[in-house]
């Protein structure tokens, strides 16, 4: 082991050049897979502020009695999903009506009291208001018969999820051709050394050295590359995003979460620590292992 | 030591070597002649893992090498020393590092790698050139390098491939020299070669190949002549 570190130390200092690539290559495809990740994360911070005030709008069928109105409403609030209701009574309803829409005074005096049904106004947890469940809850209410119709934003709940979605299916779909690619040109820097190096690897394999003492080397030159390069994209992240969190402050504030901008989670950074070091030890791998083949 | 068995080696379908059937005993120093093409390189591919042969039976230190898989070879080569024409040294590595390779392969420690070099160079001739870079040596130099390289594990065999090809008379005698001494010491020592001069010079058995074919029979007792 001491001794594969030595000799990667070596082959790094011996083709600075090619290291610097190979790093450099690692950490421009981290630099995009985090930043993406993490716009990708706080428009999800956005969405799931947006899906905090999903409303549901459940108009009683006519001629239920206030009592019976109230009754419905307290068994509401008590369910989990539920995180605010309120009764708008058909005089409310009314009023609210009119203040928006005065054209339609006639017809409403016209169809005289109760012209506007009586709703429940209910605000949901976080948690309830994907699609499915806010159909269940929907369907829920359906069921009890006291209800007319049930209203909410279904459409316009489904759109934001399904574009987040997409984002998300599109930055995995994208990190993968990224990561492909990086391997590749990571590959090639390393086949370079390999082939500057290739008389010494012969040597070493004629006088009876395996391929994994071989192999070795160069694994923890790649592990050292991807660590490097990730630990710079990190770091640019990390700037790139203190930057615009302070020209954030004196500008609009964002819909964003209480968090703010939203740096990587300190996993997500640590996920794109170690993708920097698997890119790195993989392509090494590939690499001397492909040369090595074909090395009796 | 080395035992062949109706060795056929084919590629595709040219026979570089047809029917070889030879035994080379321990302590032997025996030439692999004949002309250009008669299959001496193959012959020593063989021996040392580089090539498989085609069909027959190959027997090293009693070790059947015929089938040797690729993770069985480290083992072979770690006591088998072998010498090239073009010497294969890293000419921007001092030559106490080109020799130093073989004994770090097999793991040992940096202290007894001191100790060894400097003995090993000792017996080649280079006693005190460790530091010089292998890529400013002369021929005769570099050779010996390589031979040091070869023998600084203490293998069982020493093959050499026309290891005098590319010196002049005075160095070429000095190699084969060099040989010989390890030769003295134990070492069974096959050298391919078509210097007549030379093999007259130090006579040994020859084992003569032409066109594959091992010519009045490897297999007879040889010893020094
Ligand atoms: N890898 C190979 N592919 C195809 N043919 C080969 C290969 N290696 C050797 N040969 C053929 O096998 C025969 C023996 O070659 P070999 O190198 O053993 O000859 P040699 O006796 O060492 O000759 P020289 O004195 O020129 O070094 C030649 O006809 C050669 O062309
Ligand atoms: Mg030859």
């Amino acid at each position: 082991m001491k001794n594969s570190i030595f000799h990667a130390v070596r082959g790094l200092r011996e083709h600075t050049y090619l290291a610097v690539v190979g790093t450099g290559v690692i950490a421009a495809a981290l630099v995009l897979l985090g930043g993406y990740a993490m716009i990708v994360t706080n428009l999800g911070a956005v969405v799931s502020g947006w899906k905090r005030d999903v409303h549901v709008s459940a108009y009683f069928v006519p001629g239920q009695s206030p009592e019976a109105q109230e009754a419905a409403r307290a068994e509401l609030a008590l369910r989990p999903e539920v995180e605010l209701v309120e009764l708008v009574t058909s005089a409310e309803a009314q009023v609210w009506m009119l203040e928006r829409v005065p054209e339609v005074q006639p017809i409403v005096e016209e169809l005289g009291e109760g012209a506007l049904p009586a709703s429940l106004e209910v605000s949901l947890r976080a948690a309830y208001t994907s699609p499915v469940a806010l159909d269940a809850f929907a369907e829920s209410l359906r069921e009890g018969g006291h209800f007319a119709e049930i209203d909410y934003g279904r459409e316009w709940v489904e759109r934001s999820s399904a574009f987040l979605h997409t984002l998300t299916i599109l930055g995995v779909a994208l990190g993968g051709m990224l990561v492909l690619a990086a391997l590749f040109l990571v590959g090639n820097t390393i086949n370079l050394v390999v082939y500057a190096r290739r008389d010494e690897l012969e040597i070493l394999r004629l006088v009876g050295a395996s391929d994994g003492y071989i192999l070795a080397p160069f694994l923890v030159e790649g592990a050292l590359q991807g660590l490097v390069g990730g630990g710079a994209a990190l770091s640019l992240l990390y700037g790139v995003h203190a930057l615009v969190v302070a020209r954030l402050l004196g500008g609009v504030p964002l819909a964003l979460g209480e968090g703010g901008l939203a740096f990587l989670s300190p996993v997500a950074a640590v996920g794109l620590a170690a993708l920097g070091v698997s890119i790195g030890v993989a392509a090494a791998g590939f690499s001397v292992r492909r040369f090595l083949s074909r090395l009796a | 030591m080395i035992r062949l068995y109706h060795i056929v080696k084919s590629y595709g379908d040219r026979d570089a070597l047809r029917d070889v059937s030879l035994h080379v005993e321990k302590g032997e120093l025996v030439y692999v002649t004949g002309p250009s093409g008669a299959g001496k390189s193959t012959m020593l591919k063989l021996l040392y893992g580089a090539e498989r042969p085609t069909s027959g039976r190959m027997l090293i230190a009693g070790v059947d090498v015929a089938k040797m898989s690729r993770g069985q070879l480290p083992a072979l080569r770690r006591n088998l020393g072998v010498v090239f024409q073009d010497f294969k040294l890293l000419p921007h590595r001092s030559v106490a590092e080109n020799v130093g390779i073989a004994l770090e392969v097999i793991g040992a420690a940096p202290d007894s790698i001191r100790r060894r070099v400097p003995a090993v160079l000792n017996i080649v001739g280079l006693k005190g050139r460790e530091d010089d870079k292998a890529g400013v040596l002369s021929g005769g130099e570099k050779q010996r390098v390589a031979i040091a390289r070869a023998i600084v594990t203490d293998p069982a065999i020493l093959l050499a491939d026309e290891p005098t090809g590319n010196l002049d008379g005075a160095m070429a005698v000095e190699v084969m020299e060099i040989l010989q001494a390890i030769n003295l010491r134990g070492t069974t020592v096959v050298v391919a070669t078509h210097d007549v001069g030379l093999m007259d010079r130090f006579p040994y058995r020859r084992l003569r190949f032409v066109d594959g074919r091992i010519l009045g029979g490897g297999a007879q007792a040889g010893g020094r002549r």
